[in-house]
């Protein structure tokens, strides 16, 4: 070889001589070492001009440059295809430098010009015979390329012929061109479904993965075919190029969804260490498993799909690890792995909270990073790890980032909700945010610790023997805490929040004891900072937030029903009314105006000596009992709605979970074509001798030594590459495999009960988890579900509030 | 559900090399090129435009989305339509970068634009107009597109290229084993192997490691003739988990013994990539900082001051080029800082990041730097941790060697080199 390429060498120098006197004298400037590049780039017109010429003169050197030039044409976007007819005229060159430019641009252009590409339609079919199986290859995707229904038998007789070449790279290209040919005319496929099945037997791993792409896009439905090859692809991924291993990868998966038995715990007391995995399925898991180590990170998500999906429960914990270490392979990569690892999050939770260190915050992480990390980190808090992942979420409540912050304060709240002993220190953290002098930590703190005080005063309502409750901590000391930094919580939404707070508990802390608790029939009086609150934010009633002017009102009329005998009350409600009556927005005009009239029955001097109001409108006056239930009954248990079922509402997939891990739309959230669905496992899966090969009767697969074995065959010796077609069984019959998957079909539907109690076992686990965590990106506090549909809290209220008007009224 | 095509997009996010898009209307490409674009326009760091971008299709029922990514100075897009795994496309992308700049060296416009018809050649091998990839392995394509030298410069400038390129095209596919080309010969038979181990680690307020990990790769450069069958031994092979392997590498031998039994490819690859856990009694082995960082920062109204102090803890090597960088939140306007020993400071404004850059740090001294930054901000928000990266050359935190490399299958006698060396990307919080 070495004197070979020596003499051509020599030869070569030889003529570069030669050539080289002839052409100095005008080429000079040519010889820069750029001369081969962006000299072509800037292309003068004269010189596209000239392309027509140089297409057609006869030095070889000519031809070049002019098809370089036209390339560089091509990548600055213009369109050349008015030079198709001389290029075309090219392909027949001798020079295959030469030759590859012209495929190369007549692969672009030859569906823009088909008739054109019809006349040199023999040159390409001449092509596939050529001795370069580089250029047989080109000459079948050039021809499968011209989109011309006419020449669709040409284009299938060129597939035909390609389909048995010697050299693998030509089958490959065959297999590609076959759903290329059955996009344009679909009235082949009992052709091509045919050649597939040829192209099933091929022994060279390198075809396999664009066969299966030929399957998906040809006779997706016709798994049946694959029967007879089904072992011997499960054997042969390892040698596979990893593209193609994706490619098979996800048609072994759909085939042993149909096909394949699911595995059922094999002793029905439950204990879920062993499993009656069938040896087909078991064949699949354990040739793709070793493929967890590939330096591909689509293989090994792929691989982590068939044990996601296919694999008994107690093998699942083996993707972790693999998929873990993709987080390191680059920013992207990290960014989709942890989409991924969210949706397992529920199926994984106790491995994953093993190695959480993984998915702690970077300060200079991208912002979709650090949101599907801290989900995860949600995911996973146990009563184990919960002192830490605490810290952390404190450490993130600084990052410089407002989402981080707002989701690392929410986390907090929800530790606090699924930890109770942690309660302490969440609260004792989340009032330390209060005093920050940043707005958006303020303002997460208060509506967290809004919810969780409700779910407290819920929990002390249901269940007083909750004897242990901090006293430093009572929900009630918090709000007085909160009250207190009236002045320094800046966030509308965040005061609106302590107002409301404080309005509706401002009743229940003079009689803590009595804690049948919402209902307020403890003895009459206000908490000594309620009034406070009022008179402060009567001050700067006109330079607040809408929201925060609904929730003075509120808060107004809540203290006045508490305590209308009280003078100052009386007079800081006629001032903030007489400010609502006239203030720009109408919802708080009308909210002032609702209240007033609620409120004529119990104090008509205070609202009413201006103003006749209420004797127009007529009607029920209400008694002040009455007014009083309306106004803080409106809503009462509306914390402790269990914060599962909303969650579906943000995502379409929550109910079925098929082929999602995985997938496109678990990245963009949005609907991406179906086309990775996976169906439900049958109950019963076919016949397991109808995947019995002629070559496999007398060995069992032993699957581990095999491969290896077929492995180091591959690599060791020059392996013959022609194809030897493997005698399979005569072919399997579609139609007997037909009627055993219908068996199939039918066994399943006699045990519906059971098929379905285990498919909702498994997803409805999986649902409540990712649901928690979805729901808690959008909503503003986590528990607080039935009032907080939306974000606006207080509209809710007030739409409560008028039902319940209504309601008393009639 | 396939990739849809390729696009290069230079820094100024104009295309420069994009692949056919047969089937789509003309205006697709384009479609994804500007959503990209009005993503990075709008996002207020670049890391933070999301990787996979969501695309309103021109019709309704076509939805797509462009995957793309960032390598040196270009960026790569890779359009899908159809529900494909998003890894599929950055695995691709990753590998034609890879293919880049194995032919090209450094990567830039001006690279790519002097070789287009090696990079439109590339691609179309690479890519197949289905949207599949098609050939990947740099040793089978080195036999198809040929990579760009001198003499093959001078010889088509000559005209004379067809006969410099015949030779080597004649037999393409050739090889029995597809990652490497047969009938290679070499004067000197050699191979190299790089480890390069990276530590990510974050350290708490308190000075103590939350999390420290070492991921090491082996680069290897093989220039071995004829096809050798090797067999390579590590000698603390028991601790290096999580790997990964090239193709070549077969996989049951690694279980099994731990040893790479593996054909290798011609010329550079990546042989495997592994986690090191350092084999300790205690549960959380982890490894240790190389160095101390005690920062004192305090925050003032509209600015605040910084005070860093670095030591290293390496007893006997010394770190180089050695970042420390704090990113000083919206509206920072400024710094000034004095640093000790002679290092540089730098603010950038564009990215609102204070950067102490130390060529060297030499065991056992104390690096120092103080100084102000102001704001426009009323509280400026910086945050909350350090970003240090560092280099320790011809170190590794594994003190991985190769304890033998054993070649079969042919008669000579191979020279083996090693060289380490190791990185740190490490989050210190304050």
């Amino acid at each position: 070889m070495a004197a070979l390429n020596l003499n051509v060498l020599t030869e070569n120098a030889v003529r570069l001589g030669a050539r080289l006197q002839e052409t100095l004298s005008e080429q000079t400037r040519d010889l820069s070492l750029r001369a081969s590049g962006s000299a072509y780039l800037d292309n003068p017109e004269e010189k596209v001009k000239n392309i027509r010429k140089q297409l057609d003169s006869n030095s070889d050197r000519e031809k070049l440059e002019a098809m370089k030039r036209l390339l560089a044409l091509v990548s600055k976007g213009r369109n050349v295809s008015e030079f198709f007819a001389q290029v075309v005229k090219n392909v027949a060159s001798h020079n295959l430098e030469i030759r590859k430019l012209v495929y190369i641009y007549l692969l672009r252009y030859a569906e823009q010009e088909p008739d054109l590409a019809l006349l040199s339609i023999n040159t390409f079919q001449k092509d596939l015979s050529d001795p370069n199986p580089l250029i047989r290859a080109m000459a079948l995707r050039v021809l499968s390329g011209i989109q011309v229904p006419m020449i669709g038998s040409i284009v299938m007789l060129a597939i035909k012929k390609c389909a048995a070449d010697i050299s693998p790279y030509v089958r490959k290209a065959a297999a590609l061109a076959i759903p290329k040919l059955y996009h344009l005319d679909s009235t082949h496929q009992p052709e091509l479904i045919k050649i597939i099945s040829t192209l099933l037997k091929d022994q060279s791993p390198l075809s396999l993965g664009s066969v299966a792409i030929a399957f998906e896009a040809v006779c997706p439905t016709r798994l049946d075919l694959l029967h007879q090859h089904y072992r011997r692809l499960c054997r042969t991924l390892i040698d596979m190029d990893e593209w193609g291993q994706v490619d098979l990868i996800n048609l072994l998966i759909r085939y042993a969804r149909v096909m394949l038995p699911r595995p059922i715990p094999a002793t029905a007391a439950g204990s879920s260490l062993s499993f009656d995995v069938d040896s087909d399925l078991k064949l699949l898991i354990t040739s793709a498993e070793p493929l967890l180590q590939s330096n591909n990170p689509a293989v090994v998500l792929a691989v982590a799909r068939v044990i996601y999906y296919l694999a008994p429960q107690n093998e699942l914990p083996k993707i972790v690890p693999p998929l873990l270490r993709l987080l390191h392979v680059s920013p992207e990569v990290e960014r989709i792995v942890l989409t991924n690892l969210a949706i397992t999050s529920s199926a994984l939770t106790d491995v994953l909270a093993k190695s959480y260190i993984a998915f702690l915050v970077r300060a200079d992480d991208p912002q979709r990073v650090k949101k599907d990390k801290v989900r995860l980190l949600r995911a996973v808090v146990n009563p184990e790890n919960y002192p830490s992942l605490l810290r952390e979420f404190i450490c993130y409540a600084d990052d410089a980032d407002d989402e981080l912050v707002a989701d690392s304060i929410q986390a907090i709240g929800y530790i606090a909700r699924v930890i109770p002993e942690s309660t302490q220190q969440c609260l004792t953290a989340l009032m330390s945010f209060i005093q920050s002098k940043h707005d958006v930590i303020v303002a997460n703190a208060v509506l967290v610790l809004k919810s969780l005080v409700q779910i407290r005063l819920q929990q002390q309502q249901d269940a007083i023997a909750y004897g242990a409750l901090p006293s430093t901590f009572s929900p009630l000391e918090i709000i007085s805490r909160l009250a207190r930094r009236l002045d320094e919580i800046r966030h509308p939404k965040a005061r609106a929040c302590v107002m409301w707070l404080v309005g509706q508990y401002a009743a229940s802390s003079a009689a803590p004891d009595n804690s049948n608790g919402l209902t307020h029939a403890g003895p009459e009086g206000i908490a000594p900072w309620a009034p406070d609150v009022l008179r402060k934010t009567a001050k700067s009633f006109t330079q607040e937030a809408p929201a925060v002017k609904l929730q003075i009102i509120t808060l107004a009329a809540k203290l006045l029903v508490l305590s209308p005998a009280d003078r100052t009350i009386g007079l800081l409600n006629r001032y903030v009314f007489s400010l609502a009556r006239y203030d720009l927005n109408y919802d708080v005009r009308d909210r002032g105006r609702m209240l007033s009239a609620l409120l004529a029955g119990v104090a008509p001097n205070v609202l009413g000596d201006s103003d006749d109001m209420h004797e127009d409108v007529g009607g029920v006056v209400l008694r002040r009992e009455q007014v009083r239930l309306v106004l803080f009954e409106g809503k009462s248990s509306a914390a402790e709605e269990p914060a599962a079922t909303n969650g579906t509402l943000h995502s379409p997939f929550a109910h079925d979970d098929h082929g999602r891990f995985g997938s496109l739309a678990a990245v963009t959230g949005k609907w991406a074509g179906s086309d990775n669905y996976l169906p439900d496992w049958l109950e019963e899966g076919t016949e397991s001798s109808l995947r019995d090969t002629e070559a496999d009767v007398p060995q069992p697969p032993v699957l581990t030594a095999q491969s290896s074995a077929a492995r180091s065959i591959s690599s060791n010796s020059a392996r013959p590459t022609p194809i030897v077609l493997t005698p399979t069984g005569g072919g399997a019959s579609p139609a007997g495999s037909f009627s055993r998957q219908q068996e199939g079909a039918k066994a399943a539907y006699m045990d519906l009960d059971r098929f379905y109690e285990d498919t909702e076992e498994t997803e409805e686990t999986e649902e409540s988890e990712s649901e928690e965590s979805e729901e808690d990106d959008g909503d503003d506090d986590g528990s607080h579900q039935a009032e907080s549909s939306g974000e606006e809290s207080d509209s809710d209220e007030d739409e409560s509030e008028v039902e319940h008007l209504q309601g008393t009224a009639r | 559900m396939a990739l849809d095509g390729l696009i290069i997009l230079d820094t100024t996010g104009r295309p420069i090399v994009q692949s056919g898009f047969h089937s789509f209307p003309p205006a697709y490409p384009l479609l994804h090129i500007d959503a990209v674009n009005t993503a990075l326009a709008s996002a207020k760091r670049p890391s933070d435009v999301d990787p996979v971008i969501y695309v309103q299709g021109l019709n309704l029922e076509s939805p797509s989305a462009c995957c793309h990514m960032k390598r040196g100075e270009l960026r790569y897009l890779c359009p899908v339509s159809g529900d494909v795994d998003p890894l599929y496309a950055f695995a691709f992308l990753q590998t034609f970068v890879d293919i880049l700049h194995e032919y090209f060296g450094h990567l830039s416009a001006e690279t790519l634009k002097d070789n287009f018809d090696i990079v439109y050649q590339l691609l179309e091998e690479t890519l197949d107009s289905g949207g599949h990839p098609l050939t990947t392995s740099p040793n089978a394509l080195r036999d198809i597109v040929l990579p760009p030298s001198l003499l093959h410069k001078v010889l088509s400038v000559a005209g004379v290229s067809g006969l410099a390129s015949s030779t080597a095209t004649s037999h393409p596919f050739a090889s029995p084993i597809p990652w490497r080309k047969a009938g290679v010969r070499y004067n000197n038979n050699e191979i190299y192997f790089d480890v390069v181990e990276t530590l990510e680690a974050i350290v708490n307020k308190n000075g103590t490691p939350a999390v420290s990990t070492v991921w090491g790769r082996v680069d290897s450069n093989c220039k071995l003739s004829g096809t050798p069958d090797l067999l390579l031994t590590f000698s603390n092979a028991q601790s290096l988990l999580d790997c990964s392997f090239h193709p070549c590498v077969r996989l049951q031998r690694w279980s099994r013994d731990k040893v790479l039994s593996f054909v290798p490819p011609d010329g550079k690859f990546k042989l495997m990539d592994y986690r090191y856990a350092p084999a300790t009694a205690s549960a959380v082995a982890q490894t240790s900082i190389p160095f101390m960082l005690r920062p004192t920062v305090q925050i003032d109204e509209h600015g605040g001051s910084v005070d860093l102090t670095l030591s290293s803890r390496l007893t006997t090597r010394s770190m180089e080029n050695v970042f420390v960088e704090l990113y000083l939140g919206d509206g920072a306007s400024g710094a000034s800082c004095t640093a000790s020993h002679g290092a540089s400071w730098s603010y950038s404004p564009k990215t609102q990041t204070l950067v102490w850059e130390l060529k060297q740090i030499v065991p056992s001294a104390n690096y120092n730097i103080r100084g102000t930054f102001s704001s426009t901000a009323e509280h400026p928000r910086p945050s909350r941790a350090f970003r240090v990266r560092f280099e320790v050359p011809q170190y590794n935190y594994s003190a991985i060697k190769i304890e033998q490399l054993k070649l079969t299958g042919e008669v000579y006698k191979p020279y083996k080199g090693m060289r380490g060396s190791s990185l740190g990307n490490i989050e210190w919080r304050w």
